[in-house]
């Protein structure tokens, strides 16, 4: 019976391949590979189905199918449309086998579907976990890249130090923000911390909840924080939550922030010679010529 | 690592005794400096509530495993009076020793997992699990 | 076990280098309260870099001790604690808001120094 059935399928392999190219050309116009070439297309599906031959003809999963699948993962193919195909294989080939086959009965029938299903099943569980695997590996890497930019800490000046903040911030991160922070402000020896919020998108409870932790945090080290970078919108939202941001101070930009660090640390920024000045020199030049 | 360790909690010193071990098996399961702290502190409050409220009881550490990832597993068991007001203990500020009242709910947020059982005069048990980032 | 405190000038000086356990600690907070009657010092720094541990028992000791310097005219500033430390007294939820706090002992005493001259 096993032998049988691959008998047939092998055996008219030709009009099996015509049949699938059909049904998956018919899919090609609607679908999500409208942007590929038709010679593209065309060889990918003959490969493709080739493939499918291969290790049914071998039954078992080839290397072929590890080659294929990883070159499609690569140019960037959807899986759907390898589950697509393998499905409409399902379809044409059970077809296919019912109309050479003389008696049907219900036996027959689900000795068919179970043979089919025995061959198809394992590609497209393949297929699957090839993919999945690819998409966790780039979903791993892409966290590591995360935590990488996370949050670094700039020493500008003796004992001034700003952190800015990039991005949306979930527990995780916040937890690491605040663990960066404080190791830094004791590595810079830094007595203000200008934590920069100019580049997150959303101020909720939640992130301030943790932003105000690490400015507490960073008190009891016995360091002092200013948060910076507070636009309109976020001014508004943290009212409009009831979020109290009294307790340490907090300026609109990182210019005026920096400037009172400077205040706190006892310094001030001057001008090495001023613009009136300047003018003044220029004019008595002119009036002497 | 699959290992069960506990510590009584009779004395006083027991208190330090405790948190020292818990540090050394949180160190030895893999977690950082501030994760040590968080789970010595943890240790702390629960070693002290047993001492200042049932007397005696033990605190006992195992490392736990779960599909994909680490832990520590923190368990602190008395025969003592037992909690009356359970909902209570767990608000912040509430406190009938003059403490800070922040103990079990501070626990709580040290911790990931947290659990507590407890019947009036029957004694407690508090579960506190804390997972390896 | 009882912790050393040091005078120098108007000044206390105590580095805990020990794990704190509570009759240490109220030990503690006896010994300095006395010693700055003794001494009439104007400010105290408790240096707290070799501490690993911060319960909410021993927060509770030394904020008593700070508020209760404060009245006894003795200006107390904590310094040296540890990131980590610091990290799992906000998870308490121990602020310890009234306390004066400074990177290391030198600027510690800076600080003092500024607060008692103001």
């Amino acid at each position: 019976m096993d032998q049988k059935l691959k008998d047939i399928v092998i055996g008219h392999s030709d009009d099996i391949v015509k049949m699938w190219l059909e049904e998956v050309n018919k899919k090609k116009s609607s679908d999500y590979t409208a942007t590929i070439s038709d010679e593209l297309f065309e060889s990918t599906n003959r490969e493709f189905v080739n493939v499918i031959f291969t290790s049914i003809e071998k039954s078992g999963l080839t290397n072929d199918l590890n080659d294929f699948s990883e070159r499609l993962i690569n140019l960037g193919w959807p899986l759907s449309y390898l589950t697509d195909g393998m499905q409409v294989f399902r379809r044409v080939i059970t077809e296919y086998i019912l109309k050479q086959s003389e008696q049907i009965d219900s036996d027959y029938f689900a000795e068919v579907l179970r043979k089919v299903d025995g061959w198809v099943d394992p590609v497209i569980n393949q297929l699957v976990n090839e993919y999945s695997g690819s998409w966790e590996h780039i979903v791993s890497l892409q966290r590591v890249a995360l935590q990488e930019l996370s949050a670094p800490l700039i020493p500008v000046m003796d004992n001034i130090t700003i952190m800015p903040l990039i991005g949306t911030i979930d527990t995780e991160r916040a937890k690491l923000i605040m663990e960066n922070l404080l190791d830094g402000v004791i590595k810079h020896n830094a007595e203000v911390v200008l934590i920069d919020i100019t580049g997150v998108p959303v101020v909720d409870t939640m992130v301030a909840h943790h932003i105000i932790q690490a400015a507490e945090a960073v008190r009891l080290i016995g360091s002092r924080c200013i948060l910076v970078g507070i636009r309109p919108e976020i001014a508004q939202t943290i009212v409009n939550l009831g979020i109290d941001l009294g307790k340490f101070p907090t300026k609109s930009s990182l210019r005026k922030g920096f400037k009172s660090a400077l205040e706190l640390t006892n310094r001030t920024i001057e001008d090495v010679q001023s613009k009136e000045q300047d003018i003044e020199n220029l004019i008595d030049s002119l009036n002497r010529e | 690592m699959d290992f069960q360790s506990c510590v009584n909690i009779k004395k006083e010193w027991d208190i330090v005794g405790a948190r020292q071990l818990g540090r050394d098996i949180a160190r030895k399961i893999g977690f950082g400096t501030v994760d040590q702290a968080r789970i010595a502190t943890a240790i702390s409050e629960l070693a002290r509530n047993i001492y200042l409220y049932a007397g005696t009881g033990k605190i006992c550490f195992e490392a736990i495993e779960d599909m994909n990832h680490k832990g520590l597993r923190i368990v602190a068991m008395d025969d003592g009076p037992g909690i009356k007001e359970l909902s209570q203990v767990m608000e912040d500020g509430f406190s009938t020793s003059g403490g800070l009242g922040a103990g079990l709910p501070g626990v709580k947020r040290l911790m990931d997992d947290f659990d507590i059982q407890s019947e009036d005069g029957k004694g407690t048990e508090i579960k506190a699990v804390k997972w390896l980032r | 076990m009882r912790i050393p405190i040091l005078k120098l000038h108007n000044y206390l000086l105590i580095s805990i280098q020990i794990d704190l356990d509570d009759q240490t600690a109220i030990q503690f907070q006896e010994d300095l309260l006395s010693k700055i009657h003794e001494s009439g010092a104007t400010g105290v720094v408790i240096d707290l870099t070799s501490v690993d541990i911060i319960d909410s028992f021993i927060a509770k000791v030394l904020g008593d001790v700070v508020t209760m310097s404060d009245l006894m005219g003795a200006k107390v500033v904590l310094t040296g604690i540890q990131p980590a430390v610091a990290m799992t007294l906000i998870d308490l939820g121990i602020h310890m808001q009234d306390v004066p706090t400074a990177l290391d002992l030198e600027q510690g005493l800076i600080k003092l120094r500024q607060e008692l001259e103001e």
